[in-house]
C-alpha cells in the first residue's frame, strides 16, 4: 500500500484495533472493549459489523486463517493495522503533550 | 402459550421501536411481524430489548444473510424480517443494547431511511398528481373523493416524515462537526 498521511482514527477503529491483537470474533471484540473502557465505550453490533468489514477490507485486520469450520468469524490485527495503531499513538501523544502544556499550564 | 395478534402500521421505525419496547416490558413479545400484523407471545416482563434496523438491501440477500448472522453470533436474535427492515431483539440481562455507537453509522442508517421516503414520496406525488388529473377531466363523486382525501392525506404523512429524518440526519452532521 503506498504511503498516505493517516487522519485521525476514531474510537471505534482504534479499540478494535486494540482489541484484535490477539484473535478474536466479533462478540469477543465488544467484550474486550467494554472491559478495558469500564463499560465507558459499548461498540454496538451494527457498528462493529461495519468497522470490520472496512478494516478487513483495508488489510488493517484479517481473518484467522484454518479456523476450523467455526461458523464465528475471528480476525487478527495485521503488520499495516499494527503501523496504523503506532501513527496514531504518536499523534494522541502530541495531543496530549500540548493539551498539558498549554490547558493545564502551572497545574502540574 | 397465548398469543396476541395487533395490526398497526407505523412511519416511523423509532416510534413503532418504541411501542415494541414497552409491549416488551408489559411482558408481550413480538415473535412474528408481517404486514402491520404484529404477533406477540406472554412472557415474563422486560426479558427483551427490541432494535428495528433498515438494512442496505432486502434481507434475503447474501450480504445481509451475513450480518444477521454475524448478530445472532452476538446474541442478537432476528425475529422478523419485511424486505430491508429487520427486527432485532436481544435479552436485556446482557445489557444495554443499541445497534449504533458512533455518528456515522447512525447518520448512514437515518441516510438509507430517508433515501427510503424519499422515493416513497416521490412515488405519492406522481400517483397523486395523476389522482388530480383524472379529477380535474371527471370531478369528485361519492367513490372518488375519499379514495382521493385518502391519498393525500397519505402523502402529507409520508412527505413530513421524510422531512423530519432529513432534519434528523442534518443535526447529526452538525454534530459530528464537534463529536465524534
Amino acid at each position: 500500500m503506498p504511503p498516505e498521511t493517516q487522519g485521525p482514527l476514531t474510537e471505534t477503529v482504534f479499540y478494535v484495533l486494540l482489541a484484535l491483537h490477539s484473535p478474536l470474533h466479533g462478540y469477543g471484540v465488544m467484550q474486550y472493549v467494554d472491559e478495558i473502557t469500564d463499560g465507558r465505550t459499548t461498540i454496538g453490533p451494527g457498528t462493529l459489523y461495519g468497522a470490520l468489514t472496512t478494516l478487513a477490507e483495508r488489510g488493517w485486520i484479517a481473518p484467522v486463517e484454518g479456523d476450523a469450520g467455526g461458523r464465528k468469524k475471528e480476525y487478527v490485527i495485521t503488520a499495516a493495522g499494527r503501523d496504523a495503531v503506532e501513527t496514531e499513538l504518536v499523534r494522541l501523544e502530541e495531543l496530549l503533550r500540548n493539551g498539558n502544556r498549554i490547558a493545564r499550564k502551572g497545574q502540574q | 402459550m397465548s398469543t396476541r395478534i395487533i395490526h398497526r402500521l407505523y412511519w416511523d421505525f423509532e416510534k413503532e421501536e418504541l411501542w415494541l419496547n414497552e409491549m416488551a416490558a408489559k411482558g408481550l413479545d413480538l415473535v412474528r411481524y408481517r404486514w402491520g400484523t404484529y404477533t406477540f407471545e406472554q412472557a415474563e416482563p422486560g426479558e427483551w430489548i427490541y432494535r428495528i434496523e433498515l438494512l442496505p438491501e432486502s434481507a434475503r440477500k447474501p450480504a445481509s444473510r451475513r450480518y444477521l448472522e454475524f448478530m445472532a453470533d452476538s446474541g442478537v436474535q432476528t425475529v422478523a424480517t419485511y424486505m430491508s427492515w429487520v427486527y432485532f431483539r436481544k435479552r436485556a440481562a446482557d445489557g444495554p443494547f443499541e445497534l449504533y455507537s458512533d455518528m456515522d453509522s447512525r447518520i448512514a442508517h437515518y441516510t438509507r431511511v430517508l433515501r427510503l421516503y424519499g422515493s416513497l414520496t416521490t412515488a405519492l406525488v406522481a400517483t397523486t398528481a395523476s389522482s388530480l388529473h383524472s379529477v380535474t377531466l371527471n370531478g369528485l363523486n361519492f367513490f372518488t373523493l375519499p379514495l382521493f382525501v385518502v391519498q393525500i392525506a397519505i402523502l402529507v404523512a409520508c412527505a413530513a416524515y421524510a422531512l423530519r429524518v432529513a432534519a434528523r440526519v442534518r443535526s447529526l452532521k452538525a454534530q459530528k462537526q464537534l463529536f465524534e
